[in-house]
């Protein structure tokens, strides 16, 4: 008798031979017992063989099991942390950072509800880059930390580089302060007398504020009237009423008053932010003027450029650089002398002295006041461009299928993404300079930059999506979501288009839609580096494999 | 072996489908270990069946909307878990190169039943699994396709890349390495013992 081979007797098991072989074979079995010993045998060792791979011989790792605990927890966790710490971090960076400054300001008699005056004029901001730069480098290394923390994801808990980051962060806020040898003098009339030197920076506040002596170090000045004859070896910060400057500024001035005269001289910049300036014909400034001024006269010399934005510029003396000026009127008299280029965009035609003397004719360009919303050519490149970036999405979606989905799934919760885009929206473009700033994070600040870059260009297209999908529901395949995308970015464009007529809402919807958009790009992102399964404990969960061998018998 | 029965959660898949994350607890926790235990037989170390149990449920959250609910969950599950596998195999080229589509060079013989039957009888499942780790990608794959997850021939032809035909080829290839394996582990322990 010829005895059935293996593989005819393991397809017999698992059901694959057809209806007329099987009866073959089961006939076959019924008188040889030698191939029903193996055909009991096969059996057995499928059995074995299952037995064997079911066995519950080890436990869920615990990395898996408490992933979802962790993950649930770290849903509320984490966000609870980020929330409290940023938090910490800001009452530190206000109770150690603004409060003493706008105590002081208020002291002097200035109110502490300026907010924005107190952040240019606070001392840090102007004359701390040499001083932050340890500070600087500490963020610059929790920046590379974070990093570090999302690529070693799988190594990390849940949330903790986020955790991490903030955690320094407040930390180095919380450091104590380093011991500050300014001194500061408070008054009705407040002065540093002839012959008198101050070693550091000294902060004056007072109606009056006079500097006859020497100050090796920076002014801080905030007084309704503030003369400087004496000697500053470092910067002048002022913000007053009336700023005259007759002796001499070693270092830069940066001021916003009303009226400040230069009859002295300052060895490097101004940036000024006034009603009137003048460089008087006595007055010297070595280096650039920048300047937001209802009016600037130079008539003294300037060493450098001017950059202005104001409604007159008048040049009777000498400018060593070019001169870039917006405005409504520019004079430039016959004892004027400009060695740059000089371009003036305004409303009036340039009035130049032919006695002045230019090292190229003036380069005037006329302010056109048509509405940009009255310009047909306005809404073609609308269209265009809203054609483009529902092409530019498409192409997207198509390259990060899965990515585009988690960022619309984001998108659709709303309140954390536009959290989360108001912290990358800000905080991005801060810490990427910052790294920058600090040389060894430059090439992660030019990356962040590219990134934060992308993410704004995303954000309309992704809000677009969420649109599309309210509208006509929740597509599954790419095509759909695609269409969905399509249509809501249009529908986002066209009520943009028709907020954007008010230019205050405008801004607020722009706003909006580039926070929105990116903290979800951002939220999916992050989910990405650390993914959120799903909540809850896992169970015991018994098996559903069905049979150990045997599929269906083909008929 | 007689088939558990298994009630499919359908109203938390349809939640978990909604994006309802309580509905995504209940599923992680009913199938987490079933996966991390198909993972573990079909790949080489605990730490890449950990990866990828993690992995599967990253695409099964993906891939939810595209799941027929008329089909089985499980069945669907283990399918996408087998995909998963067999790709991270197949990335690492394990032992590719062994393997052909040869249908003739397969052992048309009638083994010795009695001597594969002493061979069963004398080994643990601890053994057998341990026997398992030391196939090559494509055998444990089919092995544990189909005595693990019951997938049909169909579809372990489909992951495979096989024509269906060939299927029981793979799997008889299968099961003569593993015997090799387990013959060649108590010829050590033998050996040992002496």
């Amino acid at each position: 008798m010829n005895h059935l081979d293996e593989m005819t007797c393991l397809l017999y098991l698992e059901r694959q031979l057809d209806r007329t072989r099987a009866q073959e074979v089961s006939a076959h079995t019924q008188d040889c017992a030698a191939c029903r010993t193996l055909m009991r045998a096969l059996e057995r060792e499928s059995r074995l063989l299952t037995r064997a791979m079911l066995e519950e011989e080890e436990p869920l790792p615990a990395r898996l099991a408490e992933f979802q605990e962790r993950a649930k927890r770290s849903l509320q966790w984490i966000w609870g942390v980020a929330f409290g710490l940023a938090a910490t971090g800001a009452y530190a960076l206000y109770t150690g950072y603004i409060e003493p400054w706008q105590q002081q300001l208020e002291q002097a008699g200035f109110g502490g509800t300026n907010m924005l005056s107190l952040l240019v004029f606070q001392g840090a901001f102007w004359k701390g880059w040499q001083s932050m730069i340890t500070l600087l480098e500490v963020i610059a290394l929790l920046t590379l930390a974070g990093f570090g923390a999302a690529l070693f994801r799988r190594r990390m808990r849940r949330g903790s580089a986020l955790a991490l980051v903030l955690a320094g962060f407040c930390t180095v806020l919380a450091l104590p302060q380093g011991v500050s040898a300014s001194e500061f003098r408070k008054g009705h009339s407040v002065e540093v007398r002839e012959g008198e030197t101050i070693k550091g920076d000294i902060f004056l506040f007072g109606d009056r504020v006079r500097i006859e002596g020497t100050v090796d170090g920076d002014v801080y000045a905030f007084s309704q009237d503030v003369n400087v004859n004496g000697h500053v070896t470092g910067d002048v910060i002022s913000f007053a009423h009336t700023l005259r400057i007759g002796g001499k500024v070693d270092g830069n001035i940066r001021v916003a008053l009303n009226t400040l005269t230069v009859t002295g001289s300052v060895s490097k910049n101004a940036l000024i932010f006034a009603d009137y300036a003048n460089l008087d014909s006595s007055g010297n400034i070595g280096g650039s003027i920048t300047a937001f001024a209802e009016s600037l006269n130079v008539d003294g010399k300037l060493g450098r450029d001017i950059l202005i934005y104001s409604k007159h510029l008048g040049v009777s003396g000498t400018v060593g650089g070019g001169i870039q000026a917006k405005g409504s009127t520019m004079s430039i008299g016959a004892t004027g002398e400009v060695d740059g280029p000089v371009r003036f965009e305004g409303e009036n035609v340039p009035d130049v002295s032919s006695g002045a003397k230019l090292a190229s004719p003036v380069q005037y360009t006329k302010w056109e006041h048509k509405s940009e919303y009255r310009s047909s050519h306005y809404y073609i490149w609308r269209v265009i461009w809203t054609a483009a970036l529902i092409l530019f999405g498409l192409v997207l979606f198509m390259l990060l299928p899965k990515f585009g989905r988690e960022t619309i799934s984001a998108a659709e919760q709303f309140g954390a993404p536009m959290g989360l885009g108001v912290l990358v929206f800000f905080g991005v473009p801060i810490a990427a300079v910052i790294a920058c700033i600090t040389v060894v994070g430059i090439p992660l600040g030019i990356l962040a930059l590219g990134i934060w870059f992308l993410a704004l260009c995303c954000a309309e297209l992704v809000v677009g999506a969420v649109v599309g999908t309210w509208i006509l529901g929740r597509g599954s395949s790419s095509w759909e979501i695609v269409g969905r995308m399509a249509l809501g970015f249009v529908l986002v464009r066209i009520g943009f288009t028709l907020l954007a007529q008010v230019h205050v809402l405008r801004s607020l919807g722009a706003l909006g839609i580039w926070m929105w958009g990116m903290g979800a790009v951002s939220l999916a992102l992050y989910r990405r580096f650390q993914p959120v399964i799903a909540p809850g404990m896992p169970s015991s969960p018994p098996l559903p494999p069905n049979t150990t061998v045997g599929g269906v018998q083909p008929a | 072996m007689s088939a558990p029965v298994k009630i499919e959660p359908t109203e938390a898949i349809t939640r978990a489908k909604a994006g309802d994350g309580e509905a995504w607890s209940e599923l992680y926790g009913e199938y987490a270990p079933a996966i991390f235990r198909f993972c573990r037989r079909a790949l080489p170390t605990r730490e890449d069946a950990e990866d990828a149990t993690t992995e599967i449920f990253m695409k099964l959250r993906d891939k939810l909307v595209q799941y027929d609910q008329s089909r089985s969950f499980s069945a669907w599950l283990y399918k996408v878990a087998a995909n998963h596998c067999w790709d991270t195999l197949r990335r690492r080229k394990i032992r590719q190169d062994k393997e052909t589509e040869d249908v003739d060079s397969v052992p048309l013989e009638h083994p010795d039943a009695n001597q594969l039957d002493k061979l069963i009888e004398q080994r643990t499942s601890e053994e057998v699994r341990k026997a398992l780790d030391k196939l090559g990608g494509r055998a444990r794959m089919a092995l544990v396709m189909r005595y693990y997850s019951d997938m049909s021939y169909d579809e372990i032809a489909d992951e495979l890349g096989v024509r269906r035909a060939f299927v029981g080829v793979v799997l008889l290839r299968a099961r003569h390495e593993l015997r090799q394996a387990l013959e060649r582990t108590s010829a050590l322990a033998a050996g040992g013992a002496s």
